[in-house]
């Protein structure tokens, strides 16, 4: 059950006044990187709900987000639909492939749940880059962005596109939330606890399996829009399975099974990635070897470990590593 | 595509060759996964780290040299990984595995390009297998001959060393039900350590092999990731009739897919993977207990 | 970013002045990838490029300032880096670019922006074509360009029937498109074409084998990088080369890699804009000035560099030194280079350089690979491709 606790509360504002204080100080490029960060963490977000509450770890979650770009960007570009519908119907074209792929692989579990999402990812992947109409290997440009001009807001410029992505992610935690705190959501970490059990209850598990998932690629579907219009041009290397490691990555580097933690994640991950390419050339060891050192340690990422720190003082319950959420027996039942 | 005899032979030897690769690779993979319950996805980077290793004996001792330094070298690295890592992170659950061997990969991608730039390197087939044979009324290069038969005598003497062997029995035991296996006095830490050494070292042997076949790249070891999982998935983990029939079944979707349906050939291969996956989760030939 | 200032020598003797709204510093924004699989191709660029501004760099008074970006052949992250070179780091001029699907990102913000490009090495047509723009000037070649003039060439050889392999991508196609047009144009017949799988493909075994029993009587590819190595390695393990000779585009055995190649390359004719070995007194210099700096021979990634430097120099001596100076200066830039007699075409703002056929060669002295040039094909005009080109403000 997702509770939230003054900790998660100040992470949050925290959060929130970095973001809109960025968005106002921060020069063209640290927009750039704002952005980024901004949609990283909505992907994260959809990734958390599924891996941190339900125990799918998913190597499809980043081809999710490159269907819901390219969903975007064919329905503006090449059906001149309008980019409201387009980015509504991106959405829902994502989280109905998302509900599929959820029920496919609800009969998996452990290594071999990765396995398979990993294969409908590179599916995706490889059916896009292959189909001409999508622009192959060259990808896909002229993308328009949604046009606010209405309210008075041109999205254009580089500042109102941060806020307005931050306001996406804010509804993208709210939904997250509101899922999680459901019936819905509470039946999913049953299910995660023990799946056994939740159909002796009578529950149809895959069921709940698969319509988390769908929910989760809603959110990686706004993801995906967001970046298209951020980027102005896609191409499938977005759906590449390293995509969906990489977002993992800053899942655990936050804290699974937190919703706040791989918000924290996103905003560490991309701004050290910067920071160390500067420096040098090889900064994917340099990621590699934190990642190993965090996962190593037991604790539960970043943002994770300082909960648990204060454990005593909060009411959420204590976890101690990636894999306490999975538990021991369902880990080598895999 | 044509009634030619040859054409058909040639590309079943294509097949065989690639089967024969990649079944190198993943015995090592899916053994080590039957036994320790420890996915190891950084195989691919120490398949790669093998043909580095290779091409630099070779430039200076001739292929035989890479070809006996690279399992070695690849197999004293994973003497490294297990005490520092793999040790530790045996009783955790698939999630961190992954993470971890994750982690290594990027580790182990960078300090590649670290040590021996960015630019490919090539080796030569040694003079030996060098040139073609007649067979079966085509000519087919030796090397990728050898390739197939160096594959079947490793499975060979793998099916022989677990059925007929008490070393073999007490693996399988070990996969079947290791903490039993424990009981019954079998000295489990070690030979889940002897495992992972022999695993990483048919990693690292596969790597030399293939050096003179492909090119030695950076990315040579994310290239070769994805058809080794998708080998030990479809064909069961933890066993050894798992990895041949997984690969040989990769090996001929893969080349026959190539020539006869192109268009479809890429996604071909993960459909049947998910196919699989949805139908027999555990695999074809999945060990027994794993 | 590491920035790096190169000061100029200033010429013995005097000075003509400038306009006197002439800055001093050049700002240059490099965006190469320096990590992923083109790393090795942004090193060569980038130091054909400092070669260049060393050598002919005292022909002005201004100095050229670099600003390095790692472009990690991602578009998004080209994209992000090109906005932050031209808006934070206000560079005049940007130079760079390996990766098509990256440029293709980058030009639409180039010419928004109105920052100009040099194209050191993307080849995809529609960036001197339908893409085009006043302040996109290619430095490099463009993939029909290559590959248009070897298949008439190659027909008049008396070949008369070819196999073509690929990789399935718009580079790819591309570049076997344009051969099959100057093929078949010249009475040329195509038996039969495979796509392989883009950056999947590590074994040819199959492909090779379907081009044998076409029973052709050549096999022209495209492959580049890791890919090239491996096909030429597994084109000669299988014994092809003496009944079906293999033909390509030069990337195929570029100096940069052909020596990882190793004798199965020997005999492999190829067409390219540049060999190290291509007889004028430019080139020449240029190669001796690059061993001498780099203890390495300069393949074609190299000299995209080097010349790219010598434009943006002819461009500013005209005067310019602001971006859409430097963008108008760049369409009219031609010099003799190390490729022969080089000059952009206003029109499409893409390259006119002739195209050499080679033979790759044991080298005499026994070291290695080298090229031999067979043919030397007259420099062409590439059709506008679509390009509508607008004038600078």
């Amino acid at each position: 059950m997702f509770r939230h606790n003054p900790l998660r509360y100040g992470t949050l504002a925290l959060l929130f006044a970095g973001a809109v204080y960025a968005a106002f100080a921060a020069g063209y490029f640290g927009l750039e990187i704002l952005i980024e960060i901004l949609v990283l963490a909505m992907l994260v977000l959809a990734i958390d709900m599924v891996a941190g509450f339900g125990g799918m770890v998913s190597l499809c979650h980043g081809a999710l987000l490159g269907v819901g770009a390219y969903a975007y960007s064919m329905l503006a570009v090449k059906a001149g639909v309008a980019a409201p519908v387009a980015m509504v119907s991106a959405i829902g074209i994502t989280g109905a492939l998302a509900w599929i792929i959820g029920a496919v692989c609800a009969r998996t579990h452990g290594i071999y749940f990765i396995m398979a999402t990993l294969a409908f990812g590179q599916m995706a992947y490889s059916y896009i880059f292959e189909t001409p109409v999508f622009g192959g290997d060259d990808g896909l440009g002229g993308i328009p962005r949604l046009d606010l001009s209405a309210v008075g807001l041109d999205t254009m410029d580089s500042r109102t596109f941060a806020l307005f992505a931050l306001a996406a992610l804010v509804l993208c935690y709210l939904f997250a939330v509101a899922v999680l705190r459901s019936g819905l959501g509470r039946s999913l970490v049953g299910v995660m606890q023990s799946e056994q059990r939740m159909r002796a209850l009578g529950l149809v598990t895959w069921r709940v399996k698969a319509d988390v998932f769908g929910l989760s690629g809603l959110i990686a579907g706004l993801a995906g829009a967001i970046s298209a219009q951020h980027i102005l041009y896609i191409s499938p290397g977005l759906l590449n399975w390293t995509v969906s490691g990489e977002a993992l990555v800053v899942v655990i580097l936050g804290g699974l099974g937190t919703l706040v933690g791989p918000l924290v994640g996103a905003a560490a991950f991309v701004l050290l990635k910067h920071q160390v390419s500067e420096v040098t050339p090889y900064w994917h060891l340099v990621t590699g070897l934190i990642l190993i050192a965090v996962v190593m340690s037991r604790a539960n990422g970043i943002y994770g470990f300082i909960e648990d720190r204060f454990a005593g003082r909060l009411t959420a319950k204590a976890r101690k590593s990636p894999d306490a959420a999975v538990p021991a027996k369902e880990a080598q039942n895999a | 595509m044509s009634a030619d005899p040859g054409f058909w032979i040639l590309q079943t030897l294509n097949a065989l060759q690639l089967s024969m690769l990649l079944f190198l690779l993943s015995v090592g993979l899916t053994v080590i996964f039957g036994l320790m319950h420890f996915v190891n996805l950084a195989h691919g980077a120490l398949y790669a780290l093998g043909a580095y290793v290779a091409a630099t004996f070779a430039g200076v001792a001739g292929y035989w040299a890479g070809f006996i330094a690279a399992p070695i070298a690849v197999a004293a690295l994973g003497v490294l990984l297990y005490w520092g890592l793999i040790r530790r992170m045996r009783k955790s659950g698939p999630m961190s595995q992954v993470l971890v061997t994750f982690g290594l990969i990027f580790a182990l991608l960078d300090l590649t390009r670290i040590v021996w730039g960015d630019i490919a390197i090539g080796i030569e087939t040694p003079a030996l297998l060098s040139g073609r044979v007649s067979l079966l009324g085509v000519d087919y290069p030796t090397y990728r001959l050898f390739v197939i038969v160096l594959g079947g005598v490793i499975f060979a003497a793998l099916a022989v060393i677990l059925s007929r062997t008490q070393i073999g029995a007490m693996i399988r035991a070990g996969v079947d039900n290791d903490d039993m296996a424990a009981c019954l006095g079998i000295n489990v830490e070690k030979m889940f350590f002897a495992v992972f050494c022999v695993g990483c070292a048919l990693a690292g042997l596969a790597g030399a092999v293939a050096a003179p076949l492909l090119s030695v790249t950076p990315g040579m070891g994310l290239e070769i990731l994805i058809p080794t999982l998708i080998v030990i998935v479809i064909g069961g983990l933890g066993s050894l009739q798992g990895a041949i029939a997984g690969s040989l079944i990769f090996g001929f979707v893969q080349t026959f897919g190539a020539v006869l349906a192109p268009q479809l050939s890429s996604v071909l291969i993960y459909a049947l993977l998910a196919l699989v996956l949805v139908t027999r989760p555990a695999g074809l030939f999945p060990a027994k207990g794993a | 970013m590491t920035t790096k200032a190169i000061t100029a020598l200033a010429l013995a003797g005097g000075l003509t002045a400038h306009a006197a709204a002439a800055q001093d510093q050049i700002e240059v924004g490099l965006l190469l990838p320096y990590s992923g699989v083109y790393a090795a191709l942004g090193n060569d660029i980038q130091a054909g490029f400092e070669l260049g501004l060393e050598t002919y760099g005292g022909e002005v008074d201004q100095t050229f300032n670099l600003h390095i970006e790692d472009t990690e052949v991602k578009p998004p992250v080209g994209l992000a880096k090109a906005r932050k070179l031209a808006l934070q780091d206000r560079v005049d001029v940007m130079v760079g670019v390996v990766s098509s699907a990256v440029l293709g990102a980058v030009s639409d913000i180039v010419a928004q922006m109105e920052v100009p490009l040099i194209v050191a090495n993307a080849g995809n047509d529609e960036a001197t074509g339908a893409a085009c723009s006043p302040y996109i000037t290619r430095l490099s070649f463009a993939n029909s360009q290559v590959n248009r003039p070897m298949g008439e060439w190659l027909a008049g050889q008396g070949i008369e029937t070819v196999y073509t392999i690929a990789p399935d991508y718009a580079a790819g196609r591309q570049q076997i498109g344009a051969f099959v047009e100057g093929f078949t144009e010249a009475g040329g017949e195509i038996v039969g074409s495979q796509w392989t799988p883009f950056q999947q493909t590590t074994d040819f075994g199959p492909y090779l084998t379907d081009a044998k029993s076409s029973g052709a009587d050549a096999v022209y590819v495209f492959y580049a990088g890791g890919e090239a190595i491996s096909f030429v390695k597994q084109y000669d393990s299988f014994g092809l080369k003496e009944d079906m000779p293999l033909y390509g585009a030069g990337f195929l055995t570029s100096p940069l890699y052909v020596n990882a190649e190793g004798p199965a390359a020997e005999g492999v004719i190829a067409a390219l804009h540049y060999v190290p070995t291509i007889d004028n007194p430019e080139n020449e210099k240029f190669v001796e000035a690059f061993r001498a700096k780099t203890e390495r021979d300069p393949s074609e990634y190299a000299v995209h560099g080097y010349d790219a430097a010598r434009a943006l120099i002819e461009a500013v001596k005209t005067g310019a030194t602001e971006r859409s100076e430097i963008a108008a200066a760049l369409s009219q830039v031609s010099f003799d280079g190390p490729r022969g007699a080089l000059s952009i075409d206003p029109a499409t703002n893409n390259i006119v350089q002739p195209i050499y056929v080679y033979e790759t060669v044991a080298a005499e002295d026994g070291d290695g690979l080298t090229q031999k040039v067979l043919a030397q094909l007259d420099a062409e005009q590439m059709p506008p491709n679509g390009c509508e080109m607008k004038s600078i403000n």
